[in-house]
This record gives C-alpha cells, sequence and structure tokens, in this order.
C-alpha cells in the first residue's frame, strides 16, 4: 500500500493515543497526515530506538495508549529490541513495524536480506502472541480496529508493507521543530491530559519572577 | 552481609532516595550484585535490555513520563554510546543518568580493557557528560546528588563506580 495512504487512514483512526516516531520517513508521513504538534514526539534518527523510548513511556503512562513507529531498517539495526518489548508485555503499547524493505531515511538504500524478511514470524519466534500484519489498505481498514483498538491485555505489533517513499515524497516537510521544543510540547501535553508533573515545575502560563 | 552485598545495597537505597524507579540494566561481573539486588528489589521496574542503546531510549522515554531511571552498565557498553546520546539526550535536551564501571582505571587487573583505560575518560569529556566518580562508600551519598543535578539542569549526567569501591 502508498505509505502516505497508510498513513492517512492511521491519523484517522487514533484518538488519544501518545505518538512517538521513528527516523526520517515515518516522521515526514506522520506530520503530513496530522500536523500534531502536541501529542505526537517525532524521534528523529535515533536509529533504532523509537520503539524503547515508546516503552519507557509506557511504562511510565500506564492509563496512556502508545503507538509507535519503527521503520524496517531501524529494526535490522536492533532487532533485539523486540526481545525487550515482549519480556514487558505493556498492553498500553503498539509497535507499528513499517516495511518498505529500504533504508528510507537515506535515499532509499536496500536492507540486507530485503526480500526475505519475515517480519511477522520473527517477531513469533521470540514470543509474541499478538502479530498481526498488513500489506494492503483494504485489508488493514477492516482488520485495524481488531489489531490496534481492542483492549488488549498484551503488546500487540503490527507490520505495515508499504511501497517506499517516491522521490517527490522524500521532499515532504519534516516537523519543523528543534529537539527541544518537541521535548516541551509534548511534555506540557502529557503534563495536561495526566497531571504528571515531568519537568520538575508547574507551568502556570506565565514566566516565573 | 559480605562488602559486595552491602555496596549493592547502599547504592540501591541511594536510587530509591532520590526517585529512581526504573533501572535499565546490562551486565558487568563488578555490578552483578547490585544488578540482582534490584531484580529482587520491589520498589524498582527493573528492565534488562538487550543493549546499551536501547537503556538509552528507554530511560529517555520514561523521563518523558515523568518516571526516575537509571541506566546500569558496564564501561564497554557505556563505550557504544555517543550517537545515542548526543542524538537523543542532547538534541531533544532530555537528561538520563548513567551508572557505569570505571573500567582501565587504576587497580583493575583486567588487561582485555586496555581500550577503556585508554579512551573512556577521553569520551565522556569529549561529550562533555558530567562525570562523577564514586570510589569508596563513604563517596556513596554522591550516586543521589549527581541523579538531581541532572535533573535539576536538565542535563544527562553520570557517575563511574570504581574497582575499590565494588569488589
Amino acid at each position: 500500500m502508498k505509505y502516505l495512504d497508510c498513513f492517512r487512514f492511521l491519523a484517522q483512526r487514533r484518538t488519544d493515543q501518545l505518538v512517538v516516531t521513528s527516523a526520517g520517513n515515518s516522521g515526514q508521513a506522520w506530520w503530513a497526515a496530522t500536523a500534531d504538534t502536541e501529542a505526537s514526539f517525532y524521534l528523529d534518527a535515533s536509529m533504532s530506538l523509537s520503539t524503547m523510548f515508546a516503552s519507557g513511556l509506557a511504562i511510565a503512562l500506564p492509563q496512556m495508549r502508545v503507538w509507535t513507529f519503527m521503520g524496517d531498517g531501524a529494526f535490522c539495526m536492533n532487532p533485539g529490541a523486540l526481545m525487550v518489548e515482549r519480556d514487558l508485555d505493556l498492553p498500553n503499547l503498539t509497535h507499528f513495524l513499517i516495511s518498505n524493505r529500504r533504508y528510507g531515511a537515506t535515499g532509499n538504500a536496500g536492507l540486507p536480506n530485503q526480500q526475505r524478511n519475515d517480519y511477522a514470524a520473527i517477531a513469533r519466534g521470540m514470543g509474541l502472541t499478538r502479530v498481526f500484519g498488513f500489506d494492503n489498505l483494504a485489508a488493514l481498514e477492516s482488520g485495524f480496529d481488531t489489531a490496534v483498538l481492542t483492549n488488549a491485555q498484551c503488546y500487540t505489533f503490527v507490520v505495515l508493507e508499504v511501497e517506499p517513499f517516491t522521490d517527490a515524497e522524500q521532499k515532504l516537510p519534516h516537523p519543523p521543530f528543534e529537539g527541544p521544543e518537541i521535548k516541551l510540547r509534548f511534555g506540557r501535553h502529557i503534563e495536561r491530559v495526566t497531571k504528571r508533573n515531568i519537568f520538575g515545575y508547574e507551568f502556570k502560563g506565565h514566566h516565573p519572577a | 552481609m559480605n562488602k559486595r552485598t552491602e555496596i549493592a545495597r547502599r547504592i540501591a537505597d541511594e536510587f530509591a532516595s532520590c526517585g529512581i524507579r526504573l533501572v535499565a540494566s546490562l551486565p558487568d561481573n563488578w555490578i552483578n550484585p547490585l544488578i540482582d539486588l534490584i531484580g529482587r528489589d520491589k520498589r524498582f521496574t527493573h528492565v534488562p535490555v538487550n543493549r546499551e542503546e536501547s537503556a538509552v531510549g528507554l530511560c529517555s522515554g520514561a523521563f518523558m513520563g515523568g518516571t526516575g531511571s537509571v541506566a546500569l552498565m558496564g564501561a564497554s557498553g557505556f563505550m557504544t554510546l555517543p550517537y545515542a546520546i548526543t542524538k537523543i539526550n542532547y538534541t531533544y535536551e532530555i537528561p538520563v543518568f548513567y551508572v557505569i564501571t570505571l573500567r582501565g582505571a587504576v587497580g583493575d587487573p583486567n588487561r582485555h580493557h586496555v581500550s577503556n583505560a585508554l579512551y573512556l575518560r577521553r569520551v565522556i569529556d569529549a561529550i562533555d557528560m558530567s562525570c562523577t566518580i564514586v570510589d569508596k562508600p563513604e563517596e556513596i551519598p554522591m550516586v543521589s546528588r549527581a541523579y538531581r543535578h541532572s535533573r535539576n539542569f536538565y542535563r544527562s549526567s553520570l557517575v563511574a563506580l570504581t574497582r575499590d569501591l565494588l569488589r
């Protein structure tokens, strides 16, 4: 399926989930689909750490649902993270593996073993039980609620097979924020929604004296 | 209680006293008693991770959720981290607290840690990481002070535990 069509669908179905994006294309696509400046953390070029970041968030906020995107390029760099995710088995975390068989953020360079990698089988081999895969939009639309919106009692792993970005899509804008602004916008959103104190002092809408 | 167990207990108490609730760890012989203790301690959520970068990601996410954490690992593991630290901790100004072993320092009999002997301190300096060395039992309270300093200034910091302290 088309990468952007897939992300537009995910954006339509999202309600209150916190979102953590992976390097490059997923950040661009999520920004194109949502322009979200509050409840999404655009974790740029972390080279495989988006799902671990999301896991820490999900541990800290068990009352919140967390979605995280990881490209299969990032997954190739750190597949063992899935073992940690399985151990944690966080029911409020959904890991979307965005499989375009490319290092999308670096000009669609090919992945090792790209045609043979079976990500769902790898996940099952690590003991994951809620594993889903969608390779076309119609299937995603019909299966999404069962896979993602059910109140599952365990962690969920979803493989989304998408086409690599076109040359034109590679030029989609990245979220126009520097790191500290992303941190503060996201953290303030969490503070508002959860009433947790993230930054160690209360924001009262004015600069402290 | 032998010395290693007592030191481990005191460090765990320091973690708890400053609000650390999540511990991401990778093994090192010098800190394995501490890791074992934390794994049994109900004050902590202990997450044994697959590699050191995963600890960076996990602790960074925990910070954004308002949970105190520490990434606990050996020196060699820390040496794999400059990209993850500079990319996540520095770019986004997300403070993560690292506790490592000071492998390769004077007193370490393991010749295979020559790379740490030559470069660990230089790498820590090169990335401008605040570093506190804890060498004696009476210095253990510096662990929680270094953590609080990290949170106060929104910068990552590191405590390095010596062989004389741990063995």
